[in-house]
């Protein structure tokens, strides 16, 4: 039998853990830890520090403020390798450390997720490969959740459509060959979009290296049992959807404070009496040695399905927060007077059990209380209301040209930039362009609000194809579903129509039960997401098509894409669908019969380029559907990274302006 | 059939017995005259290494080349190959736990040779170790430790990417012996040396040098056990002392009464040390009891994991304790059940019925016999005592109810492994405990590198090992041995390999490679797979090109990004930009990577590729970091420049964005010179920041002169104007403003604006100019500043009965009467 898929997300924790341990306690003796920036988050999420203490790690830093200290023999450079700046940066600190300190290091250093042959390289041009320690720490998929496994690439949506850089598709692959490796070949990859289509041929491929690296598995050879397929989406499939608010409880608190690694930094002030209660995480990232104390508090809370009152309002719409927390409240208040009601000394023992619960649900309720009570000071503002009116209308299909004053006056009131941004952008890519006279005003408008260094921002927005004007050449080109005469030999389409694709997806529901929704429309309160939508093809077929006033070539049969191949040709890039047979065929037909077709199926989502917190609600929510429909079907969710319009723009906006290296003395005249 | 006597060779000392067997006679050429020679052997009955000693006069044979040279040679005798040495004196020799052959020259040079066939890489060891000079070597698995002739001491502590390291400073004086204690055995886990100085024996790692306070030195030799815990040292005087490796106790000790030191001791086993001297040997067991061994002419010593291997010029003998098992079965007069069951198979052969006697009175201890019988089995090396064993385990077995004859068959598959490859031919004189050590699969591999392939392969498959390795070493001697011309040699090797999975071709085609012979090695190398493979032997081949699409084809950006640090640094940038153009994908990574590291390479690759606009984007981006306002200036024309001939119309917004960007700097420059108040600089703000900081510290001429400088829209400047009046509380200029008569924006801003501020009596005052607001909308701003009654006014006029009697719940003292009053107004008359 193959490894409990069940565990998946429990066994590659373990695994990272274990590795790293094993990392630490080769070093024998006291060390220093030195992180490159994004790995503190990354470790906290399978490790404690204080574990790391038992470990020997005396102080922890983080290479890019290269404070390392000497003040320990052994130093350990958990370190990213993929980036060749950042492996500069080691052989840097290395050469620095040889030189100073009268104690001859014995430098370690670990690449994450694996030893390059750039790095390599640049070490030995520097001449400190010899004299350290090479090893390897294979962390690609993090689980975030049981059912969501992250590469957690903070740049992954920047790297793959902004600078052309593809290796977030590279590690995916590796990352999905682990899984492979465990459980056998995904039956079947579906995908869509070029990305998609690229990382379905590293994986074919990578079965034929793994072949020649004898690192065949006995799983390898043949499809999983378990797994039922592999969908992949690329981000650039539906650029649309991030750029919208999220609206789920959870999407809020990402779009206004930020979450990193299920770690939100919130302000501490909210935190109030809930702050002690959960002390940032794992200690990780706030090491004392690490970070100076920032004028405004902030603290880590850590945000994850542990924590079960999170876990239940996680995913709910913001607009049944309050009640939510409410009826919460009211149970707790009740559970907890009942102590009065204990007349039994057993009675009262049961109580006096309980009590630790009813105090951590407790400080979970003031927590969330006090957050949701913050958001909604944003939520009721205009500019936030009248922002998310203008999203709601471009994605419901009307002309945008009648939003645009809005969009005017938001820019007059010095709304951050992020949030017009997120408003062109999608009207760019909604409607495949901005009219060229429009697109210039804005240009303009915000090169005069925001400053003129901007120019490079709309620069990487125009290559990114986020913000574009509409020529004609690319109305041409943009696909007008399966009858077109332009695109019916190929199934590439070169943009997402999504015009056709509202339609003919029922992307906007207009009116759906905001108690208890059916759709999942309701994570953007009243658009469902194109690229769930696009899994739903594969995955609800019949709902869809109850969705769909006119019937779709579909039979109760139809498998992988069939049904919708033509409306799909109408988003951007490849429809594929890729069978992977197993090496020898007889055995696993024998295997198959031996395991029967009873089981659960898993079906693995990738999302390249990276997924929002709504999105992720909406599978989940699908998830969810296909287990009430009796389908012993489950979704596992797989990202390189976690991702929404605010990250998206907080990569893409140039933080320096046209002062900023000027010493200002004028100022000092006063 | 008459057995040989299983007790040949036994020795009791003390209460153990050891034994010495003949593992294979008439071995060496007697030209051969080992005398002269060095002789170390690899673990695992390896291969022996015998190279000349220099110390010792040889006779000149003529004809006989005096080069120096190691000679690998099996354990029968059999040389597999001669490996040429230029190196000069040779320091230490030794073998890896993996066969790989380790030789350390007196200039601190070392090579490690794999595949015994005189491939090598050669390492140095650095710490000055080429003018001080290597002394001696000491050995362990997976590293050694070399004595420098200062005294100073350097470990590598692995042979695949070697590190030497210095070990702490060890005491001056002279080293009369030295050894070292392996890190798998030492609590630091890392390598210890023991140096014998003056009387005492001092312990060194890393950190430091530790005297362990001994008295009785000076030690002229010291050897640990296997398992690390034993030491034996060698006195002056003649005796050996087993201590523990931390010398704290001492547990033997043994007078050999010689009056020469022997050349070497070395441990048998964990229990037993032997002293070699050039023709006699001593094996001191536990108690210090010793058996004695004489030689006519010399014998080298060979230690192996479970005993110690005999090597003189007409023969190979094994000298160990004998195993368990087999006192148990042969020892002079046992009755142990198993020595019984042996018995009964003589006696079944004469069908004696005393056989099932025999085995009913040991029927209760039967499965152990069996078992016994099975490993002793596995411990002979003579054929027919091993059947003779078997059938004695087969008939227990048969008798037993109950047996899994899994071990048995398991033996049986062992000793017929066993038995090939002790087979004089291939000299591999495996011992069973040797070969559970060992493993198959590292059996395998030796048995390739000796170019056994037939008996390799037909191993792998009794194993059911993979084959594939051996496949790609055989093809890879093919391509080296054969002629021909190219395509025939690529066709046999890979008509041969076809359908066989895990080949490596780049193994092969690297091989093609280093044989000169590039067009194979690049034909081999397209059926390789693995394009991490293929990349590093192409860009070694100088075939840069297809290196670089090999790469991107893989989709991993760190191959890519490989070749292309390789080809930049070859290649005249020119020819480096021709031809990354042409690979999307490589050139938007090297934009990557540049962006970060190297700006200059970005500029003159977007000059040569056409690139105007970027390489603007760029200039600005340098602009940004200029410490004078003029060179920012500067910066941004340069940045224009580039542009001047570009007519697209994001250029012609670039280049207006430049020229706007310079005009600010210097307005705000002027500010700063103009405006003294304490709201800090004015550089750069933004056009709408300026504004708004000029409007709020009261240079409201000013903004307008911005204004109409860069066209901002009347909207903007509007709404600008407003937020920065109601941020210094400028009332009156904003009551000034209100006497417009049109705004561009409406009146609502200004009173969502200033009610926001506080000021409830100036909002309300702009409520009615809201005329395109419907009356509700109004009615409630006028609730919202508080006068209840002008909003009552407001609904009086729609005739709205409804809100008239809402707000009258909200209306208290005076305005309530007014409600009133309005109420009674509309209400129809009866």
């Amino acid at each position: 039998m193959a490894p409990n898929i069940d565990r998946e997300a429990e066994h590659i924790k373990e695994k990272a853990r274990k590795d790293l341990l094993a990392l630490l306690e080769n070093v024998r003796g006291k060390k220093n830890l030195v992180f490159s920036r994004d790995l503190p988050g990354i470790i906290g999420l399978f490790v404690g520090f204080s574990t790391l203490k038992e470990y020997g790690v005396e102080k922890v830093f983080v290479l890019e403020n290269g404070n390392t200290d000497s003040s320990q023999r052994n130093i350990i450079y958990v370190v990213n390798g993929e980036d060749p700046a950042t492996v500069q940066a080691v052989a840097g600190q290395v050469k620095q450390l040889q030189k100073n300190g009268n104690v001859e290091h014995e430098v370690t250093i670990a690449w994450v997720p694996r030893r390059t042959l750039v790095s390599n390289k640049i070490l030995e041009d520097e001449g400190v490969l010899g004299d350290v320690n090479i090893q390897e720490l294979q962390i690609l998929f993090l689980p975030l959740e049981n059912d969501l496994l992250s590469l957690e690439l903070s740049n992954s949506f920047q790297d793959l459509y902004l600078h052309g850089d593809k290796s977030p598709i590279y590690l995916a692959s590796r990352a999905l060959m682990q899984i492979q490796q465990r459980h056998g070949l995904f039956p079947r990859i579906l995908g869509k979009g070029h990305n998609a289509r690229q990382l379905a041929n590293l994986l074919v491929r990578a079965r034929k290296e793994l072949d020649a690296d004898e690192a065949n598995t006995p799983y390898t050879t043949m499809p999983s049992t378990s797994i039922e397929s592999l969908v992949v989406i690329d981000r650039d499939v539906d650029f649309a959807t991030p750029l919208l608010t999220q609206l789920t409880y959870e999407g809020l608190i990402e779009e206004l404070n930020g979450i990193k690694h299920n770690k939100a930094e919130i302000d501490s002030s909210l935190l109030g009496a809930a702050g002690q209660s959960r002390p940032s995480g794992a200690g990780l990232a706030t090491a004392p040695s690490t970070q100076p104390s920032r004028p405004t508090l902030k603290q880590a809370v850590q945000l994850d399905s542990t924590d079960p009152l999170y876990h239940q309002l996680r995913s709910v719409n913001f607009a049944l927060i309050g009640p939510l927390l409410n009826k919460v409240a009211r149970r707790l208040q009740t559970d907890f007077e009942g102590r009065h009601k204990a007349q039994e000394i057993n009675e009262l023992r049961d109580f006096v059990n309980k009590l630790p619960t009813y105090k951590e649900e407790h400080k979970s309720l003031a927590l969330h209380t006090n957050l949701a009570d913050d958001m909604t000071k944003h939520t009721r503002s205009e500019p936030f209301n009248r922002s998310l009116e203008v999203q709601q209308n471009i994605a419901a299909g009307t002309d945008p040209i009648y939003q645009h004053d809005t969009m005017d006056e938001l820019l007059s009131r010095d709304v951050p930039l992020p949030t017009i941004l997120r408003l062109l952008c999608l009207e760019s890519t909604i409607s495949g362009g901005l009219r060229t006279k429009d697109l210039d005003t804005f240009k303009r408008a915000i090169l005069h609000a925001h400053g003129h260094q901007h120019l490079l921002t709309l620069s990487r927005l125009e290559k990114m194809q986020l913000l574009q004007p509409r020529t004609s050449a690319s109305a041409l080109l943009l696909p007008v579903g399966g009858g077109s005469t332009i695109t019916s030999t190929s199934t590439t389409g070169t943009k997402t129509n999504y015009g056709y694709l509202r339609k003919e997806l029922s992307m906007i529901i207009e009116e759906y039960n905001e108690q208890d929704p059916d759709d999942i429309s309701y994570v953007y309160s009243g658009y469902a997401p194109l690229s769930v939508r696009i899994v739903q093809c594969i995955l609800q077929k019949s709902y869809l098509q109850h969705l769909h006033k006119s019937p779709l070539p579909l039979t109760p049969s139809s498998t992988g894409w069939s049904g919708f191949e033509d409306i799909l040709k109408s988003a951007k890039g490849p429809t594929f669908n890729v069978v992977q047979k197993p090496t020898d065929e007889k055995a696993s037909k024998a295997k198959n019969a031996l395991v029967g077709s009873g089981g659960w199926k898993y079906v693995f989502v990738m999302f390249l380029g990276g997924i929002t917190f709504a999105e992720v609600a909406a599978l989940r929510f699908v998830g969810r559907k296909l287990e009430e429909g009796g389908q012993r079907r489950k979704i596992v969710i797989c990202t390189t990274g976690m991702v929404s319009g605010r990250s998206i723009m907080e990569g893409v906006i140039e933080k320096k302006g046209l002062g900023s290296g000027i010493k200002v003395d004028s100022g000092a005249q006063v | 059939m008459t057995l040989a006597n299983p007790r040949v060779g036994w020795e009791k000392i003390g209460t153990e017995f050891y034994r010495k067997t003949t593992l294979y006679a008439s071995t060496f050429d007697s030209d051969l005259d080992l005398e002269n020679y060095h002789c170390v052997g690899a673990p695992f009955s390896g291969a022996l290494a015998l190279w000349r000693d220099t110390n010792k006069v040889t006779r000149y044979r003529t004809g006989a080349s005096n080069k120096t040279s190691i000679d690998i040679y099996s354990c029968s005798g059999k040389l597999i190959s001669k490996l040429n040495w230029e190196k000069g004196s040779i320091q230490g020799l030794d073998w890896s736990e993996d066969e790989r052959l380790l030789v350390v020259a007196e200039d601190g040079t070392f090579h490690v040779y794999f595949g015994l066939h005189g491939d090598f890489h050669p390492y140095s060891l650095g710490h000055g170790a080429e003018d001080i000079g290597v002394s001696s070597v000491r050995f362990w698995s997976h590293g050694f430790v070399a004595l420098l002739k200062n005294n100073a001491l350097v470990a590598v502590n692995s042979f695949d990417e070697p590190r030497p390291r210095l070990l702490a400073g060890a005491p001056e004086g002279e080293v009369h012996a030295w050894n070292l204690i392996p890190p798998a055995h030492t609590l630091s886990r890392s390598v210890e040396a023991l140096l014998a100085v003056g009387a005492s024996v001092y312990v060194l790692d890393v950190n430091e040098a530790e005297d362990r306070g001994l008295t009785d030195g000076p030690f002229k030799h010291i050897s640990v056990s296997p398992n690390g815990r034993f030491a034996a040292l060698f006195t002056e005087d003649g005796k050996v002392w087993v201590v523990g490796s931390d010398f704290q106790n001492k547990y033997s000790e043994y007078d050999s009464k010689a009056k020469t030191t022997p050349n070497q001791i070395y441990w048998c086993g964990n229990d037993s040390v032997v002293l070699a001297w050039e023709d006699e040997i001593h094996m001191v067991g536990p108690n210090g009891v010793a058996a004695k061994y004489y030689y006519d002419d010399i014998v080298h010593v060979v230690p192996d994991v479970d005993g110690v291997r005999l090597i003189t010029s007409e023969s190979c003998e094994f000298l160990q304790k004998v195993p368990d098992e087999c006192e148990d079965v042969f020892k002079m007069g046992s009755n142990s059940p198993s020595s019984i069951l042996f018995d009964s198979i003589d006696l079944l052969e004469k069908k004696s019925p005393k056989a099932d006697e025999n085995i009913q009175r040991i029927k209760a201890s039967l499965p152990e016999a069996v078992e016994t019988c099975i490993r002793a089995a596995g411990h002979e090396s003579d054929h027919a005592l091993q059947k003779q064993l078997l059938r004695a385990a087969s008939f227990g077995k048969s008798v037993l109810d109950l047996y899994s004859s899994d071990e048995f068959v398991e033996m049986c598959e062992t000793l017929r492994v066993l038995n090939a490859v002790r087979d004089h031919q291939i000299g591999f004189p495996l011992t069973l405990a040797q070969y559970s050590q060992l493993r198959p699969d590292r059996l395998i591999t030796r048995l390739i590198h000796r170019r056994e392939y037939l008996l390799a392969i037909k191993l792998s498959e009794f194993l059911r090992l993979p084959l594939n390795k051996i496949y790609v070493h055989w093809a890879s001697q093919k391509v080296k041995a054969s002629g021909g011309n190219d395509e025939n040699v690529r066709d046999v090797v890979v008509d041969r390999l076809k359908g066989k999975h895990g080949i490596s071709f780049e193994v092969i085609a690297r091989a093609a490679y280093e044989e000169g012979r590039g067009n194979l090695a690049t034909s081999l190398l397209n059926h390789e797979p693995r394009a991490g493979k293929q990349v590093p032997l192409l860009l070694s081949m100088e075939e840069d090109e297809v290196a670089l699409d090999k790469a991107i084809e893989s989709g991993d950006s760190d191959l890519i990004m490989f070749v292309l640090l390789h080809l930049k640094q070859k290649m005249p940038l020119a020819t480096f930009f021709r031809i990354v153009n042409s690979k999307p994908q490589a050139a938007r990574l090297i934009e990557a990577s540049a962006h970060d590291q190297d700006k200059e390479l970005l500029k003159d690759m977007y000059y040569q590729d056409d690139r105007p606009i970027e390489g603007s984007d760029l200039l600005l981006e340098e602009a940004m970091e200029q410490p004078q306002v003029q060179a920012v200036i500067d910066k941004l024309k340069l940045a224009s420049r580039l542009l001047t001939d570009a007519k697209d119309p994001n250029a012609v917004m670039h280049t207006k964005g430049f020229a706007e960007a310079s005009v600010l700097l210097r307005m705000q420059e002027a500010f700063d010179r103009e405006i003294t108040d304490s709201s800090g600089s004015y550089i750069g703000l933004s056009v709408n920041e300026t504004m708004f900081r000029l409007v709020r510290s009261g240079y409201g001429k000013r903004a307008a002169k911005v204004q109409s400088e860069f066209k901002v829209p009347e909207k903007t400047w509007w709404w600008v104007r407003l937020r920065a009046l109601v941020a210094a509380r400028l009332w009156g200029d904003v009551e000034e403003i209100g006497k417009s008569r049109k705004s561009p924006i409406g009146w609502e801003p200004f009173y969502n604006e200033v009610l926001g501020a506080g000021n409830t009596r100036l909002a309300s005052s702009f409520i009615p100019k809201c005329t395109n607001l419907k009356p509700q909308e109004r009615i409630e701003m006028w609730v919202k500043c508080g006068l209840v009654n002008k909003a009552g006014e407001e609904a009086l006029k729609a005739k709205d009965m409804n809100t008239l009697e809402q707000l009258r719940d909200k209306a208290t003292g005076p305005q309530l009467a007014e409600i009133e009053r309005m109420i009674t107004q509309l209400r129809p008359r009866r």
